[in-house]
């Protein structure tokens, strides 16, 4: 036997387009959208509703919108069991300092193809204050990708 | 291999996303690199291989019995896509070439090596991959390539002498 690898890492995009292949041969079962994503979004919008009735918005910033695209690739770690409340807590903070700041505007999840997500439309005077936005959310603790684009609506 | 068998009945009870990547994760690592050799390095071609391989495994997947690995069985699938993608691919002509296989070569003894195994000619290559790069028996190749254990051990020692040549 010789000392050669008997493993090797492909591409870590080859997982998706797998998978996504092994979907559409129906040889796979798409996954049903993780429930964080569900709630953490519900619960951003819910806050950005109530402060909209509850007190006066903000005036939002004369700036840019931007995509915050947040994913769950290969760095990603799921919560710990029992632990998914303390990060739903942790978006609902974000979410709200956003709200507040009249920086939110919509929020939704991203569908494939490729890894799950979450996408978030802000607003920001410049990119230097999107990305303190961008770097403020804590989807980055959990290994978490945060792709920021500005955009013209 | 117990849990190769919980990952797959799992897998089999729902055929959901989860349960697939965690099987790919747990063998896709092997079965690239034996793409990666049985292709000669090429990357994209190994890449192709693998994922029809996933394709072909899950359609029959029902079909693996616990009495042989897991990762032997998907190698196996592996093997026999190439063979068919090579069936249909009137180019690959299988040359034994000895100073092909010593052209590969420049120094550094892994990668002389990895190199040297890529010019190999196919026959030989699958072989001395199989046998010793992946640590299967003369009678395992012989029923993954459909050929007689006596021609595994006249293509291993064959693949042996152009290495050598190559490698000295």
């Amino acid at each position: 036997m010789t000392n050669l690898p008997r493993e090797r890492q492909p591409d870590s995009a080859l997982e998706e387009r797998i998978v996504s292949t092994l979907v559409a041969a129906g040889l796979v079962r798409r996954r049903r959208v993780w429930p964080f994503w569900a709630a953490a979004i519900a619960a951003v919008i819910l806050i950005a509703i109530g402060g909209t009735v509850l007190r006066p918005k903000a005036s939002p910033p004369p700036g840019n919108m931007y995509a915050l695209l947040l994913y769950e690739d290969s760095a990603w770690t799921a919560a710990p069991a029992g632990h998914s409340d303390e990060r739903l807590t942790e978006m609902r903070r974000w979410g709200d300092s956003l709200s507040r700041a009249g920086e939110f505007e919509r929020a939704g999840r991203l569908i494939g193809p490729g890894p799950a997500g979450g996408l978030f439309i802000i607003r920001a005077a410049d990119d230097a204050h999107a990305e303190r936005i961008a770097a403020s959310c804590p989807f980055h603790k959990w290994g978490g990708r945060v792709v920021l684009k500005r955009f013209e609506p | 291999m117990n849990d190769d068998l919980a990952l797959v009945e799992r897998f089999l009870r729902g055929r959901g996303e989860e349960a697939f990547r965690a099987l790919y994760r747990a063998h896709t690592a092997a079965l690239y690199a034996l793409a990666l050799r049985l292709t000669g390095g090429d990357r994209g071609e190994a890449e192709d291989l693998v994922q029809e391989s996933w394709v072909r495994a899950l359609t029959a997947l029902q079909t693996f019995r616990a009495q042989s690995a897991l990762r032997s069985w998907l190698c196996g699938v592996l093997i026999n896509v190439r063979r068919g993608r090579m069936r249909a691919d009137w180019r690959i002509v299988d040359t034994p070439d000895v100073e092909a296989v010593a052209d590969a070569t420049d120094g550094d003894d892994a990668i002389d090596l990895e190199r040297a195994i890529a010019a190999l000619p196919d026959g030989a290559r699958d072989v001395y991959v199989l046998h010793d790069v992946h640590g299967y028996t003369h009678r395992e190749i012989a029923d993954l390539l459909g050929i007689v254990e006596g021609t595994s051990k006249s293509q291993l020692n064959r693949a042996r002498y152009l290495l050598r040549s190559s490698l000295v």
